[in-house]
């Protein structure tokens, strides 16, 4: 089975400039926008920045969800969605765990990261990486990265968006 | 035109209406965005005899035109009015993220008029935009209404308030947004206060769309590598600006006792290197910014324990050595306190080290301060005054005026103490040590101010850009931060650049010092953000003309040649110690090149006919009646 890597961003490193939210907009829209980018970061009082992305999870409770079918795995390992069988019905943005899906306004489409790399060789600071389970391992060997994540998932990945 | 949100909003508080119109590409060719949009508006809004604190009086909040762009360090807003500190033209502005949420929502400004019968806050959520009553957060300082509002209105909406400062008219009250980015100087949260308004919350869903989509990233990559590979964005990204104090201290530039000296003995217990080792958290970016002098600091322990967002080299100056001090925990708790008070930290230790001199001199004594004993470096009596200033309580009260009010108000010789030009307090930059920056206190438009003009290429020797910005002619003199000559050249180019800086959202960080981005730069990223081509020679010629509308509103209100001056102390009392020892301030000379630059008259100070013909600016001067 191929490595399911995914980007992850240090929230101790993370200044929280928005420029990788912005690229991915940029990137792949053509707008500035961070509710059309793939990418969100949000700030923690006092002291944490949190730069989130699609995790790849290896169960992908996100393609389960899809009722059209538009959700799947591609032969690199990089859960991407199918522009035209996306009907925006938002099944997958309900089940995905780590808040990492949004309807892009425009379109009325499913969108999220798919890995590109392309904000992280833009960040700064080098905050973020693109990395798999393993590789993670290395480069945090005391785990701090995804226990910052851990501590502070009920404000992360809450999906309450209060009008 | 492309890049901005498109409307502007128009809020009469009076009558609870609110306005969106359109932004006009007209008065953008001729003002910009931001700080020359407001100062046309508020000269056009603002009658001549309005009081600051009077419904009569109009708050603006602008951002720029690149404000939300992706250009480094593009994330500011500006506010301005009628100052309550001054009685003149009053500005400030702030990083953050409020400017480009904004511009998200679809807005590029926001003009409040009038006052609100009941405290109110304005929540803006794209096309939805109402006054809501605020009787519940008014009272509450500035952090517990962010989070007051962010749970209201959700978590990703952008905050911006007063603070209790604000609400009780503190004339040096700022206008604070996410949490600890302050629009601080010339006392505007007072007037947001007197308005009645307590906070706008914004959220923007929106977009940004550009002009040049498809190079915009190669385009903005070339502008944030140069930014990254400066050589000072290492070092700011380290130490943000609190190491100023050992670079400041190194030149004497670093006000101490009131503006007695420009050395500080113990400058090294209040220093960067005493602030990196001891009390970083973390640095912190606003949007799209690449320096991060943002720092996140922390008092671990005792009276000043806090963890927040502080300090910033004015603060260490203000509180610090400017009141004898060497408190770094008092130091760094005053600034977390004025941030959630809301006030300008600049203004309150400006107002304290009078204060204290005062006491010294024996002119104050405890039967005026009911006790408290204000001697040089009493961290304690800075603390307790900060609080009692942001809630005019006792002593507090008078301070709450500035200093220049409050030595009015208690006489006895206390006015030789002020150390403020046109009533606001001058920043930390002992101008002794640095002629230029006399000059730029001396002329700026809302009085003593450190950055309308920002000339710091004398400071630490920017002899190339020097060069490149003026010619080979001005060098060796324009370099040398202690000679006088070419100095009005210097700050007459600085305040047309920086006024445009402000205009289109972008940070002084970066434009000047580093000044690795100037008016060739600030014209591409216009044209492929807004789409608008304006030329090096148009946007100088905007500058010239932002500062000279300015100037008509001040002349409105009564100010020429005379209000241009320092306090004796620093034109005529030699520095006493450090390497500036022996300087004065030659005021006269700088001014009269100034004005001769500016195309001023001599006598009056005030622009002659030919130049406000030159900038198109006919119409308002036949308004003043002075001409
Ligand atoms: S670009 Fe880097 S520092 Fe900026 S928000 Fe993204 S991860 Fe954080
Ligand atoms: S979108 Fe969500 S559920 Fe799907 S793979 Fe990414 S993190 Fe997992
Ligand atoms: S890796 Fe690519 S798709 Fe994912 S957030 Fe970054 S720019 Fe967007």
């Amino acid at each position: 089975m191929v490595e399911l890597e995914f980007v992850i961003g240090d929230p101790r490193v993370c200044t929280g400039c928005m420029i990788c939210v912005n690229v991915c907009s940029m990137r792949f829209f053509k707008t500035i926008s961070p509710a059309r980018s793939r990418a969100r970061v949000l700030r923690i009082e006092p002291a944490l920045d949190f730069p989130l992305f699609c995790r790849n999870c290896e169960d992908a409770p996100c393609i389960d969800a899809c009722p059209e079918g538009a959700i799947r795995r591609t032969k690199k390992g990089t859960v991407i969605i199918s522009e035209a069988k996306c009907t925006g019905t938002g099944d997958c943005v309900e089940a995905c765990p780590y808040a990492a899906i949004k309807i892009n306004p425009d379109t009325g489409k499913a969108i999220k990261c798919i890995q590109c790399g392309e904000c992280v060789s833009r960040c700064p600071v080098d905050a973020l990486q693109i990395t798999t389970r393993e590789k993670l391992q290395e480069t945090d060997p005391d785990g701090e990265i995804l226990s910052l994540h851990d501590e502070h998932a009920d404000i992360l990945y809450g999906k309450e968006e209060t009008p | 035109m492309k890049g901005v949100g498109g409307e502007i909003l128009w809020i009469d508080l009076t009558e609870q209406e609110i306005d969106a119109r359109p932004i006009e590409e007209s008065m953008v060719r001729k003002f910009l965005l931001g700080a020359g949009f407001l100062s046309k508006v508020l000269f056009d809004h603002i009658p001549a005899d309005a009081d600051p604190l009077s419904s009569e009086n109009v708050l603006g909040i602008a951002t720029g035109l690149l404000t939300g762009s992706m250009f480094p360090q593009a994330s500011r807003h500006l506010v301005a009015a009628l100052s309550p500190l001054t009685g003149i033209w009053g500005e400030s502005h702030a990083a953050g993220f409020w400017g480009p949420e904004l511009k998200m929502a679809g807005y590029d400004a926001i003009i409040f008029k009038g006052i609100s019968p009941e405290p109110v806050y304005l929540n803006i959520r794209d096309d939805d935009v109402a006054l809501v009553d605020a009787k519940n957060i008014w009272g509450k300082d500035v952090f517990e209404t962010d989070e007051l509002l962010h749970k209201r209105h959700g978590k990703k909406c952008r905050i911006l308030s007063i603070g209790p400062a604000g609400e009780n008219l503190v004339r040096f009250a700022a206008i604070m947004n996410d949490r600890d980015r302050a629009s601080a100087r010339s006392g505007l949260g007072a007037v947001m206060g007197s308005k009645k308004v307590k906070a706008i919350s914004v959220r923007g869903t929106g977009k940004i769309d550009v002009a040049d989509p498809d190079n915009y990233l190669k385009e903005m990559d070339r502008f944030h590598k140069r930014m990254l590979d400066n050589p000072f964005t290492p070092e700011r990204a380290k130490y943000g600006t609190t190491n100023l104090v050992e670079m400041m201290q190194e030149i004497g530039r670093l006000p101490s006792y009131n503006f007695r000296q420009g050395v500080f003995d113990e400058y090294e217990k209040i220093s960067g290197q005493k602030i990196y080792d001891e009390h970083l958290v973390k640095a912190r970016a606003d949007w799209c910014c690449l320096q991060r002098c943002g720092r996140v600091t922390t008092v671990r322990e005792g009276p000043y324990k806090y963890t927040g967002g502080a300090p910033e080299f004015e603060t260490q100056s203000s509180l610090g050595s400017r009141c004898g001090n060497d408190n770094v925990e008092s130091v760094l708790f005053g600034h977390h306190l004025a941030n959630k008070y809301g006030m300008d930290t600049i203004s309150l230790g400006g107002t304290i080290s009078w204060a204290m001199e005062a006491w010294d001199e024996g002119l104050l004594t405890e039967e005026d301060t009911e006790g408290i004993d204000l001697s040089w470096g009493n961290a304690e009596a800075i603390i307790e005054l900060t609080k009692m200033i942001a809630h005019r309580e006792g002593f507090g009260d008078l301070l709450a005026e500035g200093s220049a009010k409050a030595a009015e108000e208690i006489g006895r010789g206390t006015e030789k103490f002020v150390m403020a030009v046109k009533k606001q307090e001058i920043a930390g930059q002992e101008p002794r040590a640095q002629k230029s920056m006399g000059l730029a206190a001396a002329t700026a438009a809302r009085g003593a101010d450190h950055l309308y003009a920002f000339p710091v290429l004398d400071e630490a020797g920017f002899d190339d850009e020097i060069r490149e910005r003026f010619g080979e002619e001005y060098l060796p003199e324009m370099t040398d931060r202690l000679n006088p000559k070419y100095k009005g050249i210097m700050v007459k180019e600085c305040e047309d650049y920086m006024v445009v800086v402000e205009s289109v959202g972008l940070c002084k960080y970066g434009t000047q010092i580093p000044p690795e981005f100037y008016y060739p730069a600030v014209s591409k990223a216009i044209q492929i953000h807004n789409g608008i081509e304006l030329s090096e020679k148009q946007l100088k010629e905007i500058g010239e003309r932002i500062v000279n509308i300015n100037r008509l509103f001040n002349a409105m209100r009564g100010i020429t040649r005379k209000d241009d001056s320092l306090p004796k102390r620093l034109t005529q009392q030699a520095a006493p110690t450090g390497p500036s020892k022996g300087q004065t301030v030659e005021l006269d000379d700088m001014l009269e090149e100034y004005y001769e630059e500016r195309g001023w008259n001599l006598e009056s100070g005030l622009p002659t006919k030919e130049t406000l013909r030159r900038l198109s600016l006919e119409e308002e001067m036949k308004r003043t009646g002075l001409w």
